[in-house]
């Protein structure tokens, strides 16, 4: 019976990550949270090294003018950017296994060729646990017209 | 001893199922291919019912900066005067890791308002999530392309 217990163990290598993990969902959406944090600030810090371990290499993006852009334009848009304060106003993290989607919405202050500026933008990001860690493999940026 | 066995079993079979969708990616990309399809047709004939069983129920939607629900989404659709706009869809890539999957592509939006008749193209995102054996949409949202 150990040997028969010992083989299904061994079978079950692809559990669903919550399993995987150990984590209540509590921790999960906190964890995520904080990466969304961590990927604001970059912005903010010029730091494209956060983002590295954050988005996954297949990572896309769907900007407001409908352009797609990819993990390599993301890193090189953060060394350029003209954010200064990142304020996030809600955001909602909703668990599907080992996917997770976030909603919320970031108040975006800047200055740019000398004028400052403040852009309300509604997001929604899709995470995966992948590979023992929390990747993000796709998001939609739209601004909030008041 | 045999309820661990009983456990182990059930675990065993849901992360089968998990192996065999990442080991199907070719076909996964073709079932949602086929369910982003089905998405077009339901809303072209306001078939809520379809719709109801395409979207997850926790279905968050984004467009123009708003956030609409499964509920907000199938009640606008229930609304809706049929056929007055039309959606034509242009090739989309699919991405799938396991059990969940990114269809990113175009669509076209021609709308009658007024007896004047409007071409808008759209470029989508969208989420999927293989679930109790279908996948539903979990997440998606649009944005106007300016060419």
């Amino acid at each position: 019976m150990r040997t028969v217990t010992l083989v299904m163990l061994l079978a079950c290598t692809g559990t669903p990550a919550i399993f995987a993990q150990g984590l209540s969902d509590l921790d999960v959406t906190t964890k995520i949270v904080a990466m969304e944090h961590m990927w604001s600030q970059a912005y903010v810090l010029k730091d494209p090294k956060a983002l590295e371990r954050i988005l996954d290499d297949a990572f896309v993006n769907v900007e407001s003018d409908g352009k797609v852009i990819t993990k390599a334009d993301v890193l090189a848009e953060v060394t350029k950017s003209s954010v200064l304060q990142v304020l996030t106003e809600s955001m909602v993290v909703r668990l599907h296994g080992d996917t997770a989607i976030v909603t919320g919405v970031v108040l975006i202050k800047g200055l740019e060729r000398g004028k400052a500026f403040a852009q309300r933008e509604r997001f929604v990001d899709t995470w995966l646990y992948k590979n023992g860690q929390w990747v993000t493999i796709a998001g939609l940026v739209t601004p909030i017209r008041e | 001893m045999k309820t661990m066995g009983w456990w182990l079993m059930v675990v065993c079979a849901l992360s089968l199922s998990v192996s065999t969708q990442e080991g199907n990616e070719g076909s996964a990309a073709t079932a949602i291919r086929a369910r982003e399809r089905e998405w077009v047709v339901a809303q072209s004939r306001n078939d809520n019912r379809a719709l109801d069983l395409i979207f997850d129920d926790s279905l968050v939607y984004v467009e123009y900066g708003r956030l609409v629900t499964k509920g907000d989404y199938l009640s606008r659709i229930k609304r809706a005067t049929a056929q007055l706009s039309q959606i034509v869809m242009e090739p989309m890539a699919v991405r799938t890791f396991g059990s969940t999957a990114i269809a990113v592509g175009i669509y076209r939006e021609r709308t009658v308002q007024e007896g004047k008749v409007r071409v808008k193209r759209w470029r989508f995102i969208d989420t999927w999530v293989y679930k109790k054996g279908s996948w539903v949409l979990v997440a998606a949202g649009a944005a106007p392309l300016t060419e």
